[in-house]
Order: C-alpha cells, then sequence, then structure tokens
C-alpha cells in the first residue's frame, strides 16, 4: 500500500523555482498495478523518486506499507525495489553475478539467500549463460534483464519501474511485460511509467494521469473507459490533457 | 557493510585500465626516468675527466702541480697547441722556454694557458689549471721569503677553505624536491579516475539512485567511497616509492651513495610511506569533493585538475628554502608539509615533533573536508542529476 497525501516538490534551479509535484494525492493498493501517465516533464520520475525515499517533499507526504518515506526511509527501501530508465544502474567493469551479489549484500542478504535468489532470477530471466560476464559488453536487452534482476534481488513487495521499455526493441519490451503479469500474479504492487498506450492498457489495472504536476486522473482502467466512452486509452490520454489545459486557462 | 561495498569498489576500480595504468605504469616510467636523469647528473659532475695539453719537456716537478687534481689529464705532446687544437686536449698549457731555471734563480717566469671560453670543458679546465698555478705560486712565494728570512704567512693573511653543508649538496636537494613533486603529482594523477568514477561516474551512469535506495546509509556509503580513492592513492604513492628505492638500490652507484641512510634506511622508508598514505588521504577528500561537485566524470576532471593545481602551489615555494630554514607553517600546510616532510626525510632527518604537527593539521583538514562532502552528499541536490 502506497498513500501520497498532498506532496508538493519544488526544485531550485539557478534562483528560479520549478514545482514540479502540486498537491499530489492518491493512493495504490497491494497487488494493483499503476500506469503513470503524463507528457515530458509532468512529474512522473519526481513522483516516482519521492515514493522510493530519494526526494524528500517540499509539502506533504509519502507512507509505504505504512512507514514514512522521510521519518522511516530504511523500513521503505527494505520493502522497495526501483529501476530507474530500462537498463541503467549496472557496473560495466563487473561481471552480472557480481552486479546482483554487490546489490544483494547492500540489501544485508545472506550469502546463500543471494546464492538461491540469483538462481532463480536468472532461471526466470534466461540468463545463466552470460551470468558470469562483464556486463560492459552486454546488449540492450541483455542488460535489462540483469538491471531488472538487480530491481526484484531483495525480492520486495513494491516496485517502481521509470520507463522500463524505452529504448528497447519489441522482444526485449515482451521480456519486461511477461514480467509484470507474473510479478501481478505473485501479488505485487507496481507503478509504472510509460509512454507507451498500449502497454499501459494491457498491464494496468488503473492509471494516473499528470499534468505539469498534478495529477488530472486516478482511477479504474475500466470504469474510465465506461466514464469517457471510449477504450482507446491514447485518445482518452489526449483528451484529459486538452481538459487539463484548459483548466490552467481558466 | 562497509567492507563489501570498499571491496566491490576497489574490484571495479583495479579493472578500468585508466586507473592500472596510472596508478602502477605512470610512476614506473615517470620516477625511472627521473632516477636515471639525476644518477647522469650526478656522474657527469663527479667523474669528468678533462685532458691538458702539456709539452713532453715538461719535468716531473712541475707535472706534481697536477696531483691533487684528479679529473686532469695530462696529454703530453711536442706541440701542446697543436695537440688542442687537434682536439686531443681540452686546453694546452705553455711555458717559458726556461721556465725551470727561471723559479729556481727567483726570476718571473711565463706560463700562458690556452683554452677556448666558448667551451664550457675548456673554461671549466682552464680556471682549474688557474687555481692549481696560483697555489704553485703561494708556495713559490713562501720558498722564497723563507730563503729571505721572513714569514711566508706575511703574503698569506686568508687561509680560505671551501665546504659545502656537511649533508647538503646540489644533488640532494633537487631530488628533496623532486620525489615530493612527483609522488604528489604521482597520487593525484593516479587516484583522480577512481574519484571521479565514484560520485560523478556513478550520477552519470544512473548508478548512484541504484545505490541510494538500498538501506545503506549514506556516509557509510561516502566513507567507503572515500576510502577506495585514498587506496587507490596509496597504492599509488606506495608503488612510486618503491620504484625509486628499488631503483636506486640496485641501478645506480652515484644516487645510493647521495641517498644511504645508515641504519635509519627503514625508519626513512616506513616515514615516507606514511607521509604518501596521508597524503593520499588528503587528496582524497579534495577528489572527492570535487567529484561530488561534477554531474559527469568530465565535469568532475575538470574541477579536479585546478584544485589539485592550486594545492600544489604553496609547495613550489619551498624549492628555494634549505633544510635548516624549514618552520612550523611548512609542517601546518597540507601539501606543503609533505613536501617538507619528504625534503627532510631525503636528507636522513626524522623529526617527529614535524611529522606529528603535519599529521595533526592534514587529519583536521580531512575531517574539514569529509563534513563538506557529507553535508553534499545528503542533499539531493549533489547526488542525483
Ligand atoms: N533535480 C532537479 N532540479 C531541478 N528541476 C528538476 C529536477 N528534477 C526534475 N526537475 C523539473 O521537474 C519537472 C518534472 O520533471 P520529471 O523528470 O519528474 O518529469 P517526467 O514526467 O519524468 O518527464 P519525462 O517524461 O521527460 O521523463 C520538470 O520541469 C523538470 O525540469
Ligand atoms: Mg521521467
Amino acid at each position: 500500500m502506497i498513500e501520497i497525501h498532498e506532496v508538493t516538490k519544488k526544485f531550485q534551479d539557478k534562483k528560479k523555482f520549478v514545482t514540479a509535484l502540486k498537491h499530489v494525492t492518491f493512493t495504490v493498493k497491494e497487488g494493483q498495478v499503476v500506469g503513470l501517465l503524463g507528457e515530458n516533464g509532468a512529474g512522473k520520475t519526481t513522483l516516482l523518486r519521492t515514493i522510493a525515499t530519494l526526494l524528500t517533499p517540499t509539502e506533504g507526504m509519502v507512507t509505504v506499507a505504512g512507514f514514512d518515506t522521510m521519518k522511516n526511509s530504511n523500513e521503505v527501501k527494505k520493502r522497495i525495489g526501483v529501476l530507474f530508465g530500462g537498463e541503467t544502474g549496472l557496473y560495466d567493469r563487473l561481471t552480472a553475478r557480481e552486479n546482483l551479489e554487490y546489490f544483494a549484500s547492500l540489501y544485508g542478504l545472506s550469502k546463500h539467500e543471494t546464492k538461491v535468489r540469483i538462481d532463480d532470477l536468472s532461471r526466470m530471466f534466461g540468463m545463466r549463460d552470460y551470468l558470469n560476464r562483464r556486463v560492459g559488453g552486454f546488449s540492450k536487452g541483455m542488460r535489462q534483464k540483469v538491471a531488472i534482476a538487480r530491481t526484484l534481488i531483495h525480492n520486495p513487495e513494491i516496485i517502481l519501474f521509470d520507463e522500463p521499455t524505452t529504448g528497447l526493441d519489441i522482444t526485449s519490451s515482451n521480456v519486461f511485460r511477461q514480467l509484470v503479469h507474473q510479478l501481478k500474479r505473485e501479488g505485487k504492487t507496481i507503478i509504472f511509467s510509460s509512454h507507451i498506450m498500449e502497454e499501459v492498457s494491457m498491464l494496468c489495472d488503473s492509471v494516473a494521469m499528470m499534468h505539469k504536476g498534478e495529477l488530472v486522473y486516478q482511477g479504474n482502467l475500466e470504469s474510465l473507459y465506461k466514464t469517457e466512452g471510449s477504450r482507446d486509452l491514447n485518445y482518452i490520454f489526449m483528451s484529459k490533457l486538452v481538459r487539463g489545459n484548459e483548466h490552467y486557462a481558466s | 557493510m562497509l567492507l563489501n561495498i570498499f571491496l566491490k569498489e576497489i574490484k571495479d576500480c583495479f579493472r578500468d585500465r585508466r586507473t592500472l595504468l596510472l596508478t602502477v605504469l605512470l610512476p614506473v616510467i615517470m620516477m625511472t626516468g627521473l632516477t636515471f636523469f639525476y644518477e647522469n647528473m650526478i656522474s657527469d659532475n663527479g667523474d669528468e675527466k678533462y685532458r691538458l695539453a702539456v709539452s713532453e719537456s715538461m719535468n716531473q716537478d712541475l707535472k706534481g702541480i697536477f696531483t691533487g687534481f684528479k679529473n686532469i689529464d695530462l696529454v703530453e705532446a711536442a706541440d701542446p697547441e697543436a695537440a688542442l687544437e687537434d682536439g686531443k686536449a681540452e686546453a694546452a698549457l705553455l711555458l717559458g722556454k726556461s721556465f725551470s731555471s727561471q723559479i729556481s734563480t727567483g726570476e718571473k717566469a711565463k706560463v700562458t694557458i690556452v683554452g677556448d671560453t666558448s667551451s664550457q670543458k675548456s673554461s671549466v679546465l682552464s680556471s682549474m689549471v688557474q687555481t692549481a698555478l696560483s697555489v704553485y705560486e703561494k708556495s713559490i712565494i713562501a720558498q722564497r721569503m723563507q730563503a729571505n728570512g721572513s714569514d711566508p704567512s706575511l703574503v698569506e693573511p686568508l687561509e680560505i677553505q671551501q665546504r659545502e653543508m656537511a649533508d647538503q649538496n646540489e644533488n640532494t636537494t633537487l631530488l628533496a624536491m623532486l620525489i615530493p613533486l612527483i609522488l604528489s603529482i604521482a597520487i593525484g594523477i593516479g587516484s583522480s579516475p577512481a574519484a571521479a568514477d565514484l560520485f560523478a561516474g556513478e550520477k552519470e551512469r544512473k548508478t548512484m539512485e541504484a545505490l541510494l535506495i538500498t538501506p545503506v546509509k549514506r556516509s557509510t556509503l561516502l566513507f567507503s567511497k572515500w576510502l577506495t580513492i585514498a587506496t587507490v592513492g596509496t597504492v599509488t604513492g606506495i608503488v612510486t616509492l618503491a620504484v625509486v628505492v628499488v631503483e636506486i638500490q640496485m641501478l645506480t652507484e652515484h644516487l645510493k651513495k647521495a641517498l644511504s641512510f645508515g641504519d635509519q634506511t627503514f625508519t626513512i622508508i616506513g616515514l615516507a610511506v606514511l607521509v604518501s598514505v596521508i597524503y593520499a588521504m588528503f587528496n582524497a577528500s579534495l577528489l572527492m569533493l570535487a567529484s561530488i561537485f561534477g554531474k559527469t566524470v568530465k565535469e568532475a576532471q575538470s574541477y579536479s585538475t585546478p584544485v589539485l593545481m592550486l594545492a600544489m602551489f604553496p609547495a613550489m615555494g619551498l624549492s628555494s628554502k634549505g633544510i635548516n630554514e624549514l618552520s612550523f607553517q611548512h609542517f601546518a600546510i597540507p601539501i606543503m608539509n609533505l613536501f617538507s616532510l619528504l625534503k627532510e626525510l631525503v636528507f636522513g632527518i626524522v623529526d617527529y615533533q614535524h611529522i606529528l604537527i603535519a599529521l595533526t593539521s592534514n587529519l583536521i583538514c580531512m575531517i574539514v573536508l569529509f563534513i563538506i562532502g557529507r553535508m553534499m552528499f545528503l542533499k539531493d541536490k549533489w547526488v542525483m542529476n
């Protein structure tokens, strides 16, 4: 369960304030898969970073599994797995296994737990062949698998993905999509941001739409289709944005 | 946890070819070059032979004038001036026809030194010959005065002796300047790829975010990274020193003498290692700040270069200071104290008070730098792009 309450985030950028999040409030229940939509600069990454304890909200608060992200950040960190960008966050000069072992140690996993977990994950992603090779020479898809495995190494209950499939080919994107299905079956709570509407409509139970730092819609995908009278998420998204802009003009 | 992070960082660093190149190869090359340059310079000064053309007919007594000058070789020739022109000698000594008899009868005897002022070797030889002749002249005056019954010391009111300060010979002085200079450059250059990589590089590659969402304290991360930079610097420092010591011991003759510490050898080497470790730690703190400031590896390196250059600036003024002129501030100012301490050590001086001053001041500076680094590292602005 993730509760975001009245969160505002301001950045100071060369004497100028940028408000990246404006009074954002919403809740993600356990086992839900939420798609986070919004134009470039809407505040998606900022919101995910705030949930992941990386950013301190200027106002408001976020709790994850009942723990405040600021006051109890360690408890939150133990329960959360985050992947920013599809295939980043790996050390090129280490092998895939060394990368995973390193992060496992940072999460405090024992040697045995680590071994079991790496075995499971590498079987799941079919990366046993290159587990002992240095990541530097990997293709995008291979890297993405290792990066996802890194995100899941400590078996987190909540997983955040920021644009996980950007820049990936169809095969690699499919790996990710299959994974989300599987994690969903395991009862994990997932939020991922995406610019690909079909991906969102395929994988998500509900969506959150952001526009210029504000949350313009949050709710169940099916009920959204019903109220909008369309199953074309792309179309719905665009019309929401237009309405959002009108809201700004007034 | 700290150990886990540290071990991983070290593994990562030493798999980087740049680090390996700069920590091991660079000091070896720099120090080897330096060692041989100095070895040649010293031996040039000490062993160079000068050839002086003299007449075949010069008698044994007169040749005795030059016995005290070990690096003057007498080249006997029928015509000394011709021998000089043929390049068989650097200078020629021409004595008047009846030189010996004039000396013994108390007359004025004529002597000519023929040299080439445009050649340094010839000038050096000419002045050595002049010195030899004036010594000879004095002995003749003394003989003649004694024959007259007067005290020879009348005409010799001064007895001039020139001597270099016991252990402050020129070669040691230069070496005392260059070893710390090369050591500090080697440590700075050796640890800078690691430093740039560990903060700015992680930001650039977005691994920093992955690190920061793990339940590891930021100060633990910071400290492990600092320790990694300091270790890489220390390795470079020790490799550099090892290369100097080994090469001087195995491959040189004169430097070995210029740098011999007797039974203090191990103390001095140990202290030199200690100084390198302290410097590597100080350097790591500076480079760490530059790397936290930088958003990319390139940016971090463009900050660290001027920082290191500036830091080395005060040390430059030291080259003109004699070993006995070093005072409190020379041991209190970081980096300068590395130069001062190593200078003392090269001269074989072990002063624990100076070492303590340097240690304390470096420690204080490091703590201050570390606190600044920690403050920055806790701010979102400096850890994420
Ligand atoms: N560290 C920062 N310093 C200053 N401004 C920032 C910072 N991070 C984000 N911003 C600003 O906050 C706003 C929201 O950015 P954010 O990265 O959250 O958008 P996004 O929805 O993820 O966009 P994209 O789809 O391009 O990834 C932007 O105007 C951005 O310039
Ligand atoms: Mg983004």
